[in-house]
């Protein structure tokens, strides 16, 4: 509303302005007179007359634009535009894209769903949105141009990058949106987001009414939430037709998109690319780690100046393999003058300060003339799309990647090696082709490219568990899920476990309708799990820990365990060891984390001492605050127990099961180290990064994952009792199958009974 | 499974894929599905849409992973010691009762036995690399072929797929015999060549025949990524005609050369030259002008595949020695490698060689022997 409000005001500034130009300035009460509105007509008392007035909604050309971007005062501010917008300016005219500017505006305004493909560095990310702002206008209708992201970082840059094209500050004009980070105004007409952001603020505003124009970027990365926001904007955009989709992809095969939108026409505009020669092996690899370190070693010996990029697949190998190249090539120099070579590692974890360093120039030949140093970045597959580091004309490809896949049989998240796609292994060749042309260096066959590769990536959506989704689809009011138009519908298993999940989480009741905790559930950007977990923890005296405890789980691990220093990490982390198990451990460092931090010690020395990562230490921190605002605004209590009561961990646990009774394993046999997961009857280990040493009956989970073998991370004893009382309906033993579990959890029933009875005696 | 091969104990539950959930048509989320309108084997999703085209497994199915926990190559089999080897006698036979054509069988014969050829000579001698040295256009050396009146470029062009048999015939011989690599590329002489090559290989066949059984089942893989390397030249050259020479019109030639060589394993000898004009000449040069920076492109290729054919050679070997290649690098600064398989032959050679020089110094030897001169 607010931006209707201020869209109508402004429209009258214009007529305002108008009738100044006709000479009939004294008519009545001129609002500009009014003191209290006077910031909005700042530009009138410059006597600025923007370009953009002339303009007309929807039927802009790209002349008139350029015109516009070529004056001397900034058109959407008044203000002059300072040196470095102009120098800004040749680059942008220097751009793929704006060659097709006028192609673009011409189809823009022909039809409402737009598929635009671009490749990297055609400069779509930052160049569309402008092109849209100077036609849509956003200041006059009041809607907002959104433009999302699949990850917040890029979010975050791009908008700086655009704020400074536009030479506005970013946060009016140019703003971003990320999860835990608003940076928008109310003069804000252009906003990058995540794709995330945008789905949640779907679920307020189920017809996307603050925009004019929604860009979804990246959408070949077919992320969970492009993929629901694809279909739920399909859907919208039969009821709005105001509303304009463009759909941006960096790979060719966009027909698929296209089909997908009813035949949208598709633009593409090539990428500035050079040509990228592949070459595979005429066997396949024994050892493709060995192969690759190889591989850099001859290219280092013997190509041509230019950077190499390695692929592999996880934090450990990665190093490894750096570690590797370093000694190799520190032997070469010493024994053949070669040149230097800087390695370095890129993987997700990585602090920033570190992936930063792969930006830096390749080092200096050793001496004036002698052999060009070049760099060597061995990275995860995040350097195949995220990254764009120019430089590089060598990329070796193993052909793997770690996939995160989700299986809703036995409910185990796995994160394995497995073999990528040939979209992928394009995309990574490509990488190679950025400067100028170059190598791509594949360690398998071509035959095995053709046979073993599949074409294009599994999208998210069939790779994750959908509880989340399905939580969010009924808030944004999807009745049906069964013919929900989405371009890639996920297996029916995984919608029914999903299904069922929220069910027993009394999110859905039993005729599949949201109920008020599924409402309330939907407001945390979390997993359902642990969304039900923190609104009930008031019922155990214990929010304030859960909500810890909460945060702590949703950033990633807080225990580093440098390879050269395992044994005094393992030592530390003892010192915050809870016998009963993990989740109270990660409670303990929080709290010793937040109490350095009040005793005014320096904490970023003090995590280092301890082996703890600050950087997730501290987002964890900025999870909980935002969590805690949302707590406060729907009324839920912040309690805790007195720490000197001996309920005070009892409490704790008893309310982890509130959220996490699915999650529930049980010993074999006493003096195993097997355990069974309940009613899947999975076979699992505990971690071995875990505190709990003493072997417990029944532990509760955080995540069942599969890597070597099935394990469980995060385990916290916990006493069976508190199962059937805390979720009498998943653990109502008619439906469980006969066998350890039953029995065991029969027997302690019994025991319940008896005890009752024997009270009722009294 | 042999008793040597790596255990691989997995402990499994009754139900590993809980069959017993999804076998359960009762369950809450099977309900609203159903109530939805959702049929079991149906996919989900808005019926009949045009997209639906590209529906795959994954969108009815979850996706089935396996695990990997080693670091094998993509494509490449662990070999349990279970293969078939010798087959390579009946290839032909095969191949025929298979139905393929009399040409085609003999270009796979062919292949084999070149492979075969330049695997011996792999092994016994190394090989030795060559640098690129220009074109001979009539009687001038040039850079590029493209200033001479022929056009080259189209022969190298459309024979580049097929020739790579015959390229790697020319250089296997490069290294024993330079004057044979002296040959042309004119069809007359490289018939005759062939023809000597073919008794020569009759020779070796007789040689490598008495090898051990576990070495021809590793030529018998050779021979099949021969094949597959024939294909992929193909395929890369129809790859290079849409795309890169569209874009590398200029560089068409360069280009070509580079994809003959490679994928092919054989050609690098030559320094992958399509159309071996001055082989001959190269090789003079080759001696001479060894840190030409030409080389490096070619240089690279060479290692590359060197390596490779020593990985492969060695697999059956222990990975330490494969290994140990890799601190004693194939650019020792001689042409002429150190024969393959020999990291010890190598450490050998150092040591004789350093015992010699101190035989040779007096003072050495003084020390050695504790004399106080």
């Amino acid at each position: 509303m607010a931006f209707k409000r201020s869209s109508a005001e402004r429209e009258d500034t214009q007529d305002s302005k108008r009738q100044k130009t006709n000479g009939d300035g004294s008519s009545t009460m001129d609002p500009k007179q009014n003191p209290y509105l006077a910031h909005q007509y700042e530009d009138d008392q410059n006597g600025f007359k923007s370009p953009l007035d002339e303009f007309e909604r929807h039927k802009t050309t790209a002349v008139q634009a350029a015109k516009a971007e070529d004056s001397d005062l900034n058109p959407w501010t008044g203000l002059p535009h300072s040196q470095q917008y102009f120098k800004i300016l040749k680059t942008r005219r220097d751009l793929p894209v704006n060659k097709q500017r006028q192609e673009f505006l011409d189809m823009y305004h022909s039809t409402q769903i737009l598929v635009f493909v671009g490749e990297t560095g055609s400069g779509k990310t930052t160049q569309i949105p402008q092109y849209v702002l100077y036609d849509e206008l956003p200041h006059l209708t009041g809607k907002l141009i959104a433009c999302t992201q699949p990850r917040r970082v890029a979010a975050m840059s791009v908008a700086q990058r655009v704020a400074d094209e536009l030479d506005v500050k970013l946060g009016e004009e140019v703003g971003y949106s990320i999860r835990f980070e608003n940076k928008t105004g109310p003069k804000t007409l252009l906003k990058y987001m995540t794709d995330g952001q945008l789905l949640r603020e779907a679920m307020h505003d189920h017809e996307m009414s603050r925009y004019g124009c929604i860009i979804l970027d990246e959408a070949h990365e077919r992320t969970l939430a492009t993929d629901i926001l694809m279909a739920l904007l399909k859907q919208i955009a039969e009821r709005r037709k105001d509303l304009k989709i463009i759909v941006m992809s960096a790979t060719l095969d966009a027909q698929k998109f296209q089909t997908y939108f009813y035949n949208a026409p598709l633009l593409a505009v090539p990428g500035r690319t050079h040509p990228v020669e592949i070459f595979y092996t005429p066997e396949p690899e024994r050892d493709y780690v060995e192969a690759a370190v190889r591989t850099v070693l001859q290219i280092h010996a013997s190509e041509p100046e230019g950077d190499i990029l390695l692929f592999l697949t996880g934090e450990e190998e990665i190093e490894d393999a750096c570690r590797r190249i370093s000694l190799e090539v520190d032997d070469m120099i010493r024994e053949s003058d070669a040149g230097p070579m800087a390695v370095y590692p890129l993987y997700g974890t990585l602090p920033p300060h570190q992936q930063q360093r792969i930006f830096d120039k390749a080092p200096e030949p050793f001496r004036k003339g002698g052999r060009p140093g070049r760099k060597c970045i061995v990275a995860t597959n995040i350097a195949e799309t995220s990254l764009t580091i120019d430089g590089i004309v060598y990329v070796v490809d193993p052909g793997f990647s770690k996939q995160k896949i989700y299986n809703p049989r036995t409910r185990v998240e796995s994160l394995l090696v497995s073999p990528i796609s040939k979209a992928s292994a394009q995309q990574r060749a490509g990488r190679a082709g950025r400067t100028r042309p170059g190598k791509c260096f594949r360690l398998y066959t071509e035959k095995a490219f053709k046979k073993e590769l599949i074409e294009q990536t599994y999208p998210e959506i069939l790779r994750s568990n959908l509880a989340n989704t399905v939580l969010e689809l009924k808030k944004l009011g999807v009745e049906d899920l069964v013919h929900f138009d989405l371009m890639d519908p996920p297996a029916p298993e995984t919608m029914m476990r999903a299904l069922e999940e929220l069910n027993y989480l009394a999110c859905l009741d039993d005729d599949g309708e949201l109920t008020s905790l599924g409402s309330l559930a939907s407001e945390f950007p979390l997993d359902p799990a642990l969304a039900v977990m923190l609104i009930s923890s008031p019922e155990f005296y214990c929010s304030n820990e859960i909500l810890s405890i909460t945060a702590l789980l949703s950033v990633p691990q807080i225990w580093v365990r440098p390879n050269n220093a395992r044994k005094r990490a393992d030592e530390m982390k003892q010192q915050f060891a809870h016998p009963d198990g993990d989740h109270l451990t990660l409670l303990n460092a929080y709290h010793a984390y937040k109490g350095a931090e009040q005793a005014g010690e320096d904490v970023k020395k003090w995590c280092h001492d301890h082996f703890l990562s600050f950087r997730h230490l501290s987002s964890a921190d900025n999870v909980r605050a935002q969590l805690k605002r949302i707590m406060e605004t729907h009324g839920i209590e912040l309690v805790s127990t007195p720490f000197q009561n001996k309920e005070y961990y009892i409490n704790i646990r008893r309310a982890l099961l509130a959220g996490f009774f699915m999650q529930v394993a049980m010993r074999e046999s006493s003096n195993s180290k097997v355990y069974k997961t309940v009613k899947d009857d999975q076979l699992v280990m505990i971690h071995p990064g875990t505190v709990v040493t003493s072997p417990y009956d029944w532990v509760v989970y955080n995540e069942f994952v599969l890597t070597t073998k099935q394990y469980v991370r995060t385990v916290t004893n916990i006493r069976p009792e508190w199962l059937l009382e805390i979720a009498p309906n998943y653990y109502d033993l008619e439906t469980f199958e006969k066998g350890e579990i039953k029995s065991a959890l029969t027997r302690v029933a019994e025991k319940i009974r008896r005890r009752q009875a024997m009270k009722g005696g009294k | 499974m042999g008793l040597a091969a790596a255990k691989n104990k997995r402990k499994l539950g009754n139900d590993p894929n809980n069959t017993k959930w999804s076998r359960n048509t009762d369950s809450f989320g099977h309900k609203i599905l159903r109530a939805q309108g959702w049929q079991p084997g149906d996919y989900l999703g808005a019926k009949d849409v045009a997209h639906a085209e590209w529906h795959t497994e994954a969108n009815s199915a979850h996706i089935r992973v396996v695990l990997k926990d080693d670091t094998l190559g993509l494509g490449a089999k662990r070999n349990n010691g279970d293969e078939c080897t010798g087959l390579d006698a009946f290839q032909h036979l095969l191949g025929r009762l298979n139905g393929k054509s009399d040409d085609t069988l003999e270009t796979e014969r062919k292949a084999r036995e070149d492979l075969k050829r330049s695997l011996y000579v792999e092994k016994k001698f190394g090989t030795i690399r060559f640098v690129k040295g220009g074109w001979l256009v009539g009687d001038q050396v040039k850079d590029s072929p493209d200033e001479g009146a022929v056009d080259p470029q189209n022969e190298s062009d459309s024979e580049a797929p097929k020739s790579a048999a015959e390229v790697a015939e020319a250089t296997e011989i490069a290294p024993t015999k330079p004057n044979k690599g002296e040959a042309d590329e004119d069809d007359a002489r490289k018939d005759d060549k062939k023809r000597t090559q073919e008794k020569k290989s009759k020779k070796r066949k007789a040689e490598s025949e008495a090898e051990a059984d576990g070495e021809s089942a590793k030529e018998k893989k050779d021979k099949k990524s021969k094949k597959r390397r024939a294909e992929a030249e193909e395929g890369d050259g129809e790859a290079s005609s849409t795309s890169r020479r569209s874009k590398k019109r200029k560089d068409g030639v360069k280009v070509i050369e580079e994809f003959a060589q490679s994928p092919s394993a054989a050609v690098s000898e030559a320094g992958g030259v399509p159309d071996h004009s001055d082989c001959a000449a190269e090789t003079g040069k080759a001696k001479k002008e060894k840190k030409d920076k030409k080389r490096d492109k070619t240089d690279k290729k060479e290692r590359k595949e060197k390596k490779r054919r020593k990985e492969s050679a060695l697999e059956t070997a222990t990975p330490t020695s494969a290994e140990s290649n890799l601190t004693t690098p194939a650019g020792s600064g001689y042409s002429t490698p150190v024969p393959a398989g020999s990291s010890r032959y190598l450490a050998r050679s150092r040591f004789i060689a350093q015992k010699k020089m101190a035989f040779a110094d007096s003072a050495a030897l003084n020390q050695i022997f504790m004399i106080k001169s």
